[in-house]
């Protein structure tokens, strides 16, 4: 029997390439999308499930706006692992919220079928970390954060540890589940010129709000939580002394303001 | 400030149940804390300053924290219409403050450092694009969860006279639950930045590995971990992750932040941003760092970082 995978994935910013403007707040319409970072390791991770269990299938499924038609983006997620790609897009999913997100991959998911789910613990932008919980809870099965191993997998079943704060945990997990990874899970490989070359041929699938809800009168839910205001916060007042030369006296300065700081 | 009348606590981790029952007292009127465990873990409670505890048994080692998200959504529902649920940011809070999310319909704001109340509504502060920025959320919803990070409450002094009703609540079994098999004590990494006094940190002035030896002469003498910016890190990985100053990072809170050859670029900036004193080191003199930095040098690193280690070594 095939495993039938979905990974999480979504697209960032490039934070390096997010400008700060002047009244503080974010610019980033000049940002790369990238695939979130610990979506990288949810992807290494159903690659790795896949290896274990034998026959999978694995579909990375991303939520979000018209980026998610940006065909290197694309091509760079299915060039690391997943057979194919599904994108639920709409305009007003720019800035979707973590239970909004949610919801979307659940419907979609029922949709694609599923016995596991993977996901990054949180995103590169919101690092929220309510989707792939919340996610498990809409899908009422099995759920789990913070997974940094998986000890072995097979079609019925999984077992794998994560790290709490002072122990690490055994977890036999009974599919179907949502399982959130860790950063420290793995070391997503780089993809390779021929897995490169062969994404461009994997299938690509979109899906609409309208036909995931409004067409089966499903009502998606309203935002219980409201995004006030993304601000970059101020920097500290520094003294700003400034010490020009590498000569002893200069640098015989420096050792006396570095005295005062020491003591 | 106005207050919420019903607020819920739980912490799995017992060295954070203090801090969230102090803010709980402080954002609301009724204060009633979930505690797995036995007479002695209900009497601490009540202590921190708990006004009911709803007692969920003794811990069985085959369940883990999250199967008592049905257990507690049921008796928060249960008790009134509408409540704050306050947690700290363990792991096992965070993943039951989501499950309670979609169990309660509560908006849930993770990782906040500023909780506030104002009219009966809820509003957190949260850091967002690894805290390049700053995010206000309010929730709107009638329960709503906040989980908060560590340091936000101040635990106060507890009194061992206080006590109150105890409520013996009944497990509600999960749908899917998941076995625990095993329990290992966790080994500490041995790098901590985040509670480093000082940090000589260095980026992409550093030539080449073999010369971060200088920069850990420099650190020894004045007592400092190494740190670092993203190319070393990343780039480079002359360093561990744990090493890596930055918002994607770490965010340290340093006395003194002594930047060998770092440019100063914004998203290290702000992760610098909570040392107290920062010392630039560059040989360019329009490195943005310097307007940053509270002494700031313009000159050879490779001259100055040995003449310092030399100052400081001869104590």
């Amino acid at each position: 029997m095939t495993m039938k995978i979905i990974v999480g994935c979504k697209l960032v910013p490039e934070e390096q390439d997010i400008v700060v403007q002047a009244d503080g707040s974010l610019d980033v319409s000049r940002a790369t999308p990238k695939i979130s970072p610990f979506d990288l390791n949810a992807i290494e991770a159903a690659v790795e499930v896949k290896g274990l269990v034998g026959e999978a299938h694995i579909t990375a499924l991303s939520v979000g706006d018209k980026t998610l038609e940006n065909s290197k983006a694309r091509k760079d997620i299915l060039s690391r692992g997943p057979d194919a790609m599904t994108a639920v897009m709409d305009d007003a999913y720019t800035h979707l919220l973590p239970e909004q997100t949610a919801e979307v991959m659940a419907t979609a998911a029922r949709e694609i079928g599923f016995d596991l789910i993977l996901c990054g613990d949180g995103s590169g932008d919101l690092l929220a970390q309510q989707v792939g919980t919340r996610l498990g809870a809409l899908l009422d099965v099995a759920t789990l954060s913070g997974v940094s191993k998986i000890v072995s997998a097979d079609n019925g079943k999984l077992v794998v540890e994560r790290a709490l704060e002072s122990e690490v945990e055994a977890l036999e997990v009974t599919l179907p589940a949502v399982i959130s990874v860790s950063a420290d899970i793995n070391t997503p490989a780089i993809p390779g010129m021929k897995a490169i070359l062969a994404a461009g041929k994997k299938p690509v699938g979109t899906m609409t709000p309208a036909a995931l809800f409004v067409e089966k009168g499903i009502a998606q839910g309203t935002a219980s939580v409201e995004l006030l205001e993304t601000k970059a916060p101020k920097q500290k007042e520094r003294l700003n002394v400034m010490i020009e030369g590498d000569g002893e006296d200069q640098i015989a300065e420096l050792v006396s303001h570095l005295r005062k700081i020491l003591n | 400030m106005s207050k919420i009348a019903n607020v819920w606590v739980f912490s799995d981790v017992e060295s954070r149940q203090a801090e969230v029952l102090a803010g709980a007292r402080e954002l609301g009127e009724v204060v009633s804390a979930f505690v797995i465990g036995t007479d002695g873990d209900v009497a601490k409670a009540y202590a921190q300053g708990a006004d009911k505890v709803y007692l969920l048994g003794a811990r069985e080692t085959s369940r883990i924290v999250e199967d008592y998200a049905d257990t507690m959504a049921k008796a928060i529902s249960e008790a009134a219409d509408s409540a704050l649920i306050l947690l700290p940011g363990t792991r096992c809070c965070k993943a039951l403050a989501s499950l309670l999310g979609v169990k309660l319909k509560a908006g849930v704001v993770t990782e906040a450092y500023d909780v506030t109340v104002e009219d009966g509504g809820v509003t957190g502060k949260r850091m967002v694009y690894g805290g390049l920025a700053h995010g206000q959320e309010k929730v709107a919803s009638p329960f709503a969860v906040m989980v908060v990070s560590g340091g936000v409450f101040a635990p106060e002094s507890e009194d061992a006279a206080r006590t109150g009703e105890t409520i013996n609540v009944e497990f509600v079994a999960p749908k899917a639950a998941i076995k625990c098999l095993e329990r290992q004590p966790k080994q500490a990494t041995q790098v901590d930045l985040g509670k480093a006094k000082r940090i000589v940190s260095i980026g992409r002035g550093i030539a080449k590995k073999e010369d971060i030896a200088m920069a850990e002469a420099l650190g020894a003498a004045i007592d400092a971990e190494l740190g670092c910016s993203r190319p070393i890190a990343e780039s480079e990985k002359w360093l561990e992750q744990e090493r890596y100053v930055g918002i994607s990072g770490v965010m340290p809170k340093p006395e003194l932040y002594l930047a060998l050859g770092i440019s100063g670029q914004i998203q290290h900036m702000v992760a610098a941003n909570s040392a107290q004193v920062i010392v630039a080191v560059n040989k360019d003199k329009n490195a943005p760092i310097f307007q940053y930095a509270d002494y700031g040098i313009v000159g050879d690193l490779y001259k100055i970082v040995p003449a310092l280690t030399a100052a400081f070594g001869e104590k």
